[in-house]
């Protein structure tokens, strides 16, 4: 069956609704131009536009299927004050065509209800919701349509009603989501609203007079709000381990960078270095009205005695860090680690990689005294020809890569089996072992082979290598 | 020889090398600890703040895994004062068994390049950073302008690197650019290990390292042995590579040649 999904202020003055049967919106109105419903193109323009008000502020959530939440605690003044914010918010949106509606009050819940019944624009004094609300209809609580509905057949037709009533009975009646939506919007209870980005308060942006777009313009930019907000850390004694940077089109587009510290940082040259080589990857379009950064992962930081004493730590703050964190933004973070032991006797899973300057892990060292192999090959090779006596002894001979290698001197077996614990307890076989020999050729290599599975009398063993010693 | 003569010498002698290093701080030398090497470099040891090639015969080219152990060897006392560095191209070294050799993965941060002109940019970046020792890379071929800029790098914090000479994904080989910046070249293959007397299995494992160019010293091939590897003994702070005294190739005896290297 084909349903209304949206409605037009003309169409709804015609008497169409939401929900109602297509056929019998096109039989009222033969002439009715519809259009196919995209929730998904819907729920990503909205997305698109949560991204947009970033720029008014960094708490921005979504509220599907065609709302959006800013908190602008703290942020309005900005513009000089919650009016002429809104103002600006308003004459931004407008250009981009879209119908709105917004409305400014001490709680999601009131905000929600005052935009949706109430007056375009109105802004709630701050704990005056109340006497705003009082007029509205049940529906603006943001309750079940059966709720709302059966609250209106009991009479009760204003939300002024509603706040009237003693609190016990009215919970009972209609259950305690009723009450907390009341609760809620008249700021006696909190709400836990979903951030696109989760919110940090280490956040500073910049607006420009002129839109910029030239490269050395960006560059210069990132320095400046890197500035902005590393002197906001630097005087809380704070650090962060990531910034996100974020470009904001004149189109309404929000192009974000990211870059990660090592260890938690405040130094704006640094930080604008490391942003530098992703600016080329921004395109300005027509060009860039506002940028904003973000530090996430905020670590309060000691300020350090600079050159007092050229120790260690110093060493690590001044070259080390600053090498991880340029190689690691530069070729990605899998490709910059340190190996740290994990607790296995699995050789490839004995291995770990951690951040270069991560604090050590817990895990037993290796040990010293089993031979490891120098390299560890991701996949076995196969070897080939090879004879050795069954059903224990190292091979005499094996081809490998094309080359015969003649065995003169041998360690082994030692059988590791596989970790049964880990997966279904029905996968688990005997069978499933290897039995590694370290051994040596008559040229001297020294190779890490081992038979795959346990001695069958009627099977030829397969043979792996696994690494070479050098 | 007269002293007069030999005091010429001597003098003239301190002057090519002040050419040599072009004026640069001298940044030590790290012994091996016997007189049949030592004497072979310049200085009485591995010059530090400089960087040294390591090659391998064979299929060592591609797989690189007695260099890469010989290199650890080499660099295990330099990774003790400070951060090692290590530049791939193929993720297949083996933490464990670098510890097993005496190497500290601890003080070693392994980066995995995309490509040459990267290793070699990694290799640089991190030659100049306060707190790293030393800096290993694995480069197919090195031309004589990307030398010189490690050389540069070497010299800005005297760290020093060491450059394996690898072909991690096989293929063609690149031709040989003719000169090279290093301070050394070392060829490098596994050697057959001798256990002790009465035991059985694989013993220390060896090395039949040839010094194919030294500036400022002489050239010979040497056979080591990696005493302490896969002992839990901790090493008394004596060079992990032991120069073996028995040798029973006589190939393998110390060049005595007295050719010099033009450097």
């Amino acid at each position: 069956m084909r349903q209304l999904f949206g409605v037009s202020a003309e169409a709804a003055r015609l008497g169409l609704y939401v929900g109602q049967k297509a056929t019998d919106a096109l039989a009222l109105v033969p002439e009715l131009v519809t259009a196919e419903a995209e929730p998904d193109a819907d729920a990503q323009a909205l997305t698109a536009l949560v991204d947009w008000c970033v720029r008014f502020s960094p708490a921005v959530a979504a509220d599907a299927p065609d709302g959006l939440f800013l908190d602008v605690t703290g942020v309005s003044h900005l513009w000089g004050g919650e009016p002429e914010m809104l103002c600006d918010f308003r004459s931004r949106l407008a250009k981009s065509g879209l119908p709105f509606r917004c409305a400014i009050a001490d709680t999601p819940g009131a905000a929600w209800a005052l935009v949706r019944f109430g007056e375009d624009g109105t802004i709630a004094p701050p704990g005056g919701q109340g006497p705003l609300l009082a007029p509205l209809p049940p529906a603006a609580l943001r309750l079940e349509t059966e709720t709302w509905a059966q609250i209106e057949r009991l009479g009760l037709r204003r939300v002024g009603q509603i706040m009237d009533l003693p609190r016990a009975p009215f919970g009972r009646r209609f259950g305690q989501a009723a009450l907390t939506r009341l609760d809620q919007a008249l700021g006696r209870e909190k709400e836990a609203l979903s951030f696109r980005r989760p919110p940090t308060p280490w956040f500073a942006r910049l607006a420009f007079a002129e839109p910029i777009s030239a490269p050395e313009d960006m560059a210069r930019v990132t320095a400046d709000v890197a500035a902005k907000l590393c002197a906001r850390l630097e005087a809380e004694s704070h650090g962060a381990r990531r910034f996100e940077l974020c470009f904001h089109r004149l189109d309404g587009k929000a192009l974000p960078l990211g870059i990660g510290l090592s260890l938690p940082g405040r130094d704006p040259v640094r930080i604008a270095k490391l942003f530098a080589p992703k600016l080329e990857t921004v395109d300005p379009g027509f060009g860039i009205e506002v940028v904003t950064i973000a530090a996430h992962a905020v670590e309060a930081t000691s300020g350090r005695q600079v050159r007092l004493d050229a120790g260690s730590d110093a060493a690590l703050e001044d070259g080390l860090a600053p090498l991880v964190d340029r190689l690691t933004n530069r070729l990605g973070p899998e490709r910059v680690w340190r190996s740290v032991p994990v607790e296995s006797h699995v050789p490839e899973l004995s291995v770990g990689r951690a951040r270069p300057l991560a604090p050590p892990p817990q895990a037993e060292p290796w040990s010293r005294e089993t031979p490891r192999p120098t390299r560890l090959f991701r996949r076995p090779e196969p070897v080939e020809g090879v004879i050795a006596l069954t059903p224990d002894d190292p091979p005499t001979q094996f081809r490998w890569r094309g080359q015969v290698h003649r065995v003169r001197r041998a360690e082994g077996p030692e059988r590791i089996g596989e970790e049964w614990w880990k997966g279904e307890i029905g996968d688990a076989r005997v069978g499933h072992v290897r039995d590694y020999y370290r051994v040596e050729d008559v040229e001297g290599g020294r190779f890490w082979l081992f038979r795959a599975g346990l001695y069958e009398a009627d099977a030829t063993p397969k043979w792996w290598l696994h690494g070479l010693f050098g | 020889m007269s002293d007069f003569r030999a005091g010429r010498l001597a003098a003239m002698r301190a002057k090519i090398a002040a050419i040599e290093t072009s004026g640069r701080a001298d940044s030590g030398v790290l012994p091996f600890g016997d007189p049949q090497i030592d004497a072979c470099l310049p200085g009485g040891g591995l010059p530090l703040g400089r960087w040294h090639e390591i090659t391998g015969p064979g299929m060592e080219v591609e797989t690189a895994a007695a260099p890469a152990a010989f290199t650890a060897l080499l660099a295990a006392p330099l990774a003790l004062r400070g951060e090692a560095v290590w530049v791939l191209r193929r993720d297949d070294l083996n933490a464990p068994g670098l510890m097993g050799l005496g190497f500290p993965p601890e003080r070693l941060i392994q980066v995995c390049a995309r490509d040459e002109a990267e290793a070699l940019s990694v290799m640089e970046e991190a030659l100049a950073t306060v707190g790293v020792s030393a800096v290993i890379g694995e480069v197919e071929a090195v031309d004589l302008t990307a030398g010189r800029r490690l050389q540069l790098a070497c010299e800005k914090r005297q760290a020093t690197g060491f450059l394996i000479r690898r072909r991690p994904f096989g293929g063609q080989a690149r031709r040989e650019a003719g000169g090279s910046a290093a301070a050394t070249r070392w060829s490098v293959a596994s050697a057959p290990s001798e256990p002790p007397a009465g035991e059985f299995g694989l013993g220390a494992p060896r090395f039949e390292a040839a010094l194919e160019r030294c500036r400022g010293g002489r050239t010979g091939k040497w056979l080591f042995e990696a005493k302490g590897a896969y002992d839990l003994e901790q090493r008394d702070g004596t060079h992990p590579l032991r120069l073996v005294a028995e040798l029973g190739d006589r190939q393998l005896a110390p060049a005595q040649s007295l050719h010099r290297t033009a450097a």
